[in-house]
């Protein structure tokens, strides 16, 4: 049996963690490295920290946050926003980040960028983010927190992230973000059986069934939680407590 | 007083933070050692975990510690973590073959089941030899893997972990060298990976 990991998703305009609606009307919540400290010590498996204006702005990556954000915590940190070379990479993983995660510049200006991560820090250290919207029959991949479109296909777009190198897959729905109305299992489904790399679902969890439903429907490796641990509808080892009574293995 | 972790920077990657700051955060005082006289004043040694096989000793080699770090092995006590646990072994075949440090019995090969690699995520860790480094770890505590390598032709075995329901090596002991090796990453384990390297600290 594998363990499905369960992510605290940060996504962050500094100094703050803002829960966006539909990536737009933002609220402010808190500070990033408290919450992640909080969520570290409910038990969360990995904390996924996202700069949702840095691309947006094109400023700088606020490293310092990062560093802060890792500083309080002993699990995994992926963390994103505004990356657009190598060197940005690098300094997230010299500011405690193990995996960097991208979308908009990959998916907008230079592909190939994650050819050249990968071959650098490894497979397992890139993660691309992809921000899909529901078409006739298909996913277009957008950027920009949902801004931007690609015309991109989002299952073809997975797997040719995968090709070049990417090791981790983030799926995030457009039409189910801040909902709270259920993951897009068809999208996340989708996604796993037609790529070979982890996978995490993200979007849309209201309530406690809709994680074990994308768990069980879509078979993803992991899920990635925000909406509800920072309005306090729950937390992460109340997650983990269901999922285990309903026969999902997670690690607690 | 607080003992001094001489903590071995290598691969291109390059990143001793998040060990550095557990260590740190558990009372040790921690010094980077990039080349040989740098072990001078440390007290115990611990090989991180990044990069690849090939680049980690193609580095090692480079810096001119590979002798000082064999040397070093007896004297005291070192800990490999996943990566820094697999270069202990004879050899390496990650991207074609490459030497180990040969300090302990085995070598280092894909896991090649079916599975996605690499491995990431969570296991318990099954342990079939009383020792001190996994003192107060039950079969409760959980531990987080991220490696494309397992250790073969080892009888030098601590625990097994599984990844899904294939059992692998996850922690070696070479006990006359004081010597230990963890796929897992102690430092990103949460409080049982904390009492890991605690129980290191403290030997």
């Amino acid at each position: 049996m594998k363990h499905v990991r369960i992510i605290a998703r940060l996504d962050v305009k500094p100094p703050y963690v803002v829960k966006p609606i539909h990536f737009e009307g933002l609220r402010k919540k808190g500070a990033p490295e408290e919450m992640a400290a909080e969520y570290y010590e409910q038990g969360a498996d990995e904390i996924c920290y996202i700069d949702i204006v840095a691309s947006l702005y094109r400023r700088e990556f606020l490293y310092q946050h990062v560093e802060k954000t890792a500083n309080s915590i002993f699990v995994p940190l992926c963390a994103g926003g505004g990356i657009k070379t190598v060197d940005d990479f690098s300094k997230l993983f010299h500011h405690g980040a193990d995996k960097g995660v991208i979308n908009t510049f990959a998916l907008q200006e230079d592909v190939e960028i994650i050819d050249k991560a990968a071959k650098i820090f490894g497979s397992q250290a890139i993660v691309v983010h992809i921000e899909a919207k529901k078409r006739d029959g298909w996913w277009e991949c957008f950027s920009d927190c949902g801004r931007v479109r690609s015309e991109k296909d989002a299952v073809k777009w997975a797997q040719e992230v995968e090709r070049r190198g990417a090791g981790e897959i983030l799926v995030s729905s457009l039409d189910t973000d801040g909902t709270e109305k259920g993951f897009d299992i068809d999208l996340i489904g989708q996604i796993v059986s037609k790529t070979n790399i982890p996978v995490v679902a993200a979007s849309g969890a209201g309530k406690l069934e809709d994680i074990r439903d994308v768990i069980v429907q879509a078979d993803p490796d992991a899920v990635a939680v925000g909406t509800m641990l920072h309005y306090q509808i729950t937390s992460i080892d109340k997650i983990k407590r269901y999922l285990k009574d309903n026969g999902v293995e997670v690690a607690i | 007083m607080s003992p001094v972790i001489g903590l071995v920077n290598y691969g291109k990657a390059g990143n001793v933070f998040n060990v550095k700051k557990a260590l740190e955060f558990l009372g040790a005082k921690v010094k980077i050692v990039e080349k040989c006289g740098d072990f001078d004043g440390t007290d115990k040694i611990v090989l991180p975990g990044v990069g690849s096989f090939n680049d980690a000793m193609a580095e090692i080699e480079a810096d001119g510690i590979k002798e000082s770090l064999v040397e070093q092995a007896g004297k005291k006590h070192i800990l490999g973590i996943c990566l820094g646990m697999q270069i202990l072994t004879k050899a390496g075949f990650e991207f074609g073959e490459a030497k180990g440090l040969g300090i302990v019995d085995g070598e280092a090969r894909k896991i090649n089941v079916g599975y996605k690699i690499p491995h990431m995520g969570w296991s318990y860790v099954e342990i079939v030899k009383e020792n001190p480094i996994f003192k107060g770890v039950d079969e409760k505590d959980s531990f987080y893997f991220f490696h494309s390598l397992e250790i073969i032709k080892t009888d030098q075995i601590l625990g097994f972990s599984k990844y899904n329901d294939y059992r692998f090596v996850s922690a070696i002991q070479a006990e006359e060298k004081g010597l230990f090796g963890v796929q897992f990453h102690p430092e990103k384990s949460r409080k049982s990976g904390l009492k890991v390297l605690k129980n290191f600290i403290d030997l």
